[in-house]
């Protein structure tokens, strides 16, 4: 548990190492993922304790966007004028979203 | 303190501490967890929906401001970074499944988040929406850490960016699944990608109650989509403005 969640916290301090270094745009959590996906590839190998740690992470990240999610009651002041605009682009923007990408998706992929 | 509620002053401390704000999250997101499984996962009950208004009462109610409870929960919010990391393993699980998919992966991916971002924009420029609104509205579709970078980058609002992407993820939550159904999405690789391509963190995390593979490959659209629409939506920056004239 603890090596694992140190390999992930390695690799994540390892994607913002390069983002300072080169500047990329990219936030390093997902240079990190990047990075781990790659050694992984090399190295050939899935230790039991990563798949377990990353496990127990990934089904907890209802609870991480939790208190961002919360920040949506709190827009008030900044909506003002632009709340219609805003909502219904957002609205008929994952409606399109989705309709396209389900079309396009069913199209490219063979059973 | 005009909150109807009022408490001593060492209460107040103990309300405004992170101590209180990551009990209430645990506690509220555990409660609501528990109602969602109660109402046979029904979309408009998702921990996330649900969680993110009883939280917003309470806090309304309590007198809590809501910056103070964001920051009292840094050490969840700290915990999305090796979260992220952590996608890496399912997709080194899934890999020959998603080698043998990687053009249809690539094609959705490059082409979904010109539609998702496009079509938001478009929309909104239509109804007027100022340069700025435009501006934070491009990085809906992307998730919440490279989308505030993206749109800082920008010049949009880093503020009103992620508002733009949990409204995002909230009702792709909401209308994704019923969507999908009503679509005829029967394939669990096509389920994920299409919910990562347009609800990024959120998508993923109901992609993985829906199956493993989903959430691979939600995951895996999640990661595309941000990291390509980080590197599109900068060059497209000039035409945004120009719309918004």
């Amino acid at each position: 548990m603890l090596r694992s969640f140190f390999v992930l916290l390695l690799f994540q301090a390892l994607g913002e190492a390069v983002k300072a270094a080169t500047g990329v745009l990219l936030p390093g959590p997902i240079i990190g993922m990047l990075m781990l996906f790659a050694a992984l590839c090399a190295w050939q190998k899935l230790p039991q304790d990563l798949i377990a740690t990353s496990q127990q992470l990934i089904s907890h990240l209802p609870l991480m966007i939790l208190p961002p999610a919360v920040g949506v009651y709190f827009l008030g002041r900044l909506f003002s004028d632009q709340w219609l605009a805003i909502s219904a682009a957002v609205l008929v923007g994952t409606i399109l979203s989705f309709v396209f990408n389900a079309l396009l998706l069913k199209r490219l992929v063979k059973k | 303190m005009n909150s109807w509620l009022s408490v001593s002053e060492p209460a107040r401390a103990l309300l405004q501490s992170p101590l209180f704000a990551l009990t209430l999250s645990i506690g509220v997101y555990r409660f609501s967890g528990w109602f969602y499984r109660r109402s046979g996962h029904f979309a408009f009950f998702h921990p996330v929906l649900t969680g993110a208004a009883i939280v917003a009462l309470l806090i309304g109610a309590l007198d809590i401001e809501y910056q103070r409870y964001l920051d009292g929960n840094a050490l969840l919010t700290f915990l999305l970074g090796p979260a992220t990391v952590a996608l890496a393993i399912p997709l080194y699980q899934q890999l020959p499944l998603i080698r043998k998919m990687a053009a249809p992966i690539i094609i959705s991916v490059t082409t979904g988040s010109i539609v998702a971002a496009g079509s938001a924009v478009a929309i909104a420029a239509l109804l007027q929406a100022d340069q700025q609104t435009l501006l934070s509205l491009a990085p809906k579709s992307i998730t919440t850490p490279i989308a505030i970078s993206t749109a800082e980058e920008i010049g949009g609002l880093a503020s009103l960016a992620t508002g733009v992407v949990v409204f995002t993820a909230v009702l792709g939550l909401c209308i994704g699944p019923p969507l999908l159904r009503w679509l005829n999405v029967t394939d669990e690789r096509v389920w994920g990608l299409c919910m990562g391509i347009t609800a990024h963190a959120a998508g993923t995390a109901r992609s993985f109650e829906f199956t493993q593979t989903a959430g691979t490959f939600s995951g895996l659209a999640m990661s595309l989509t941000g990291t390509f629409s980080a590197v599109i939506i900068p060059l497209a920056a000039p035409w945004i403005r120009a719309l918004a004239n």
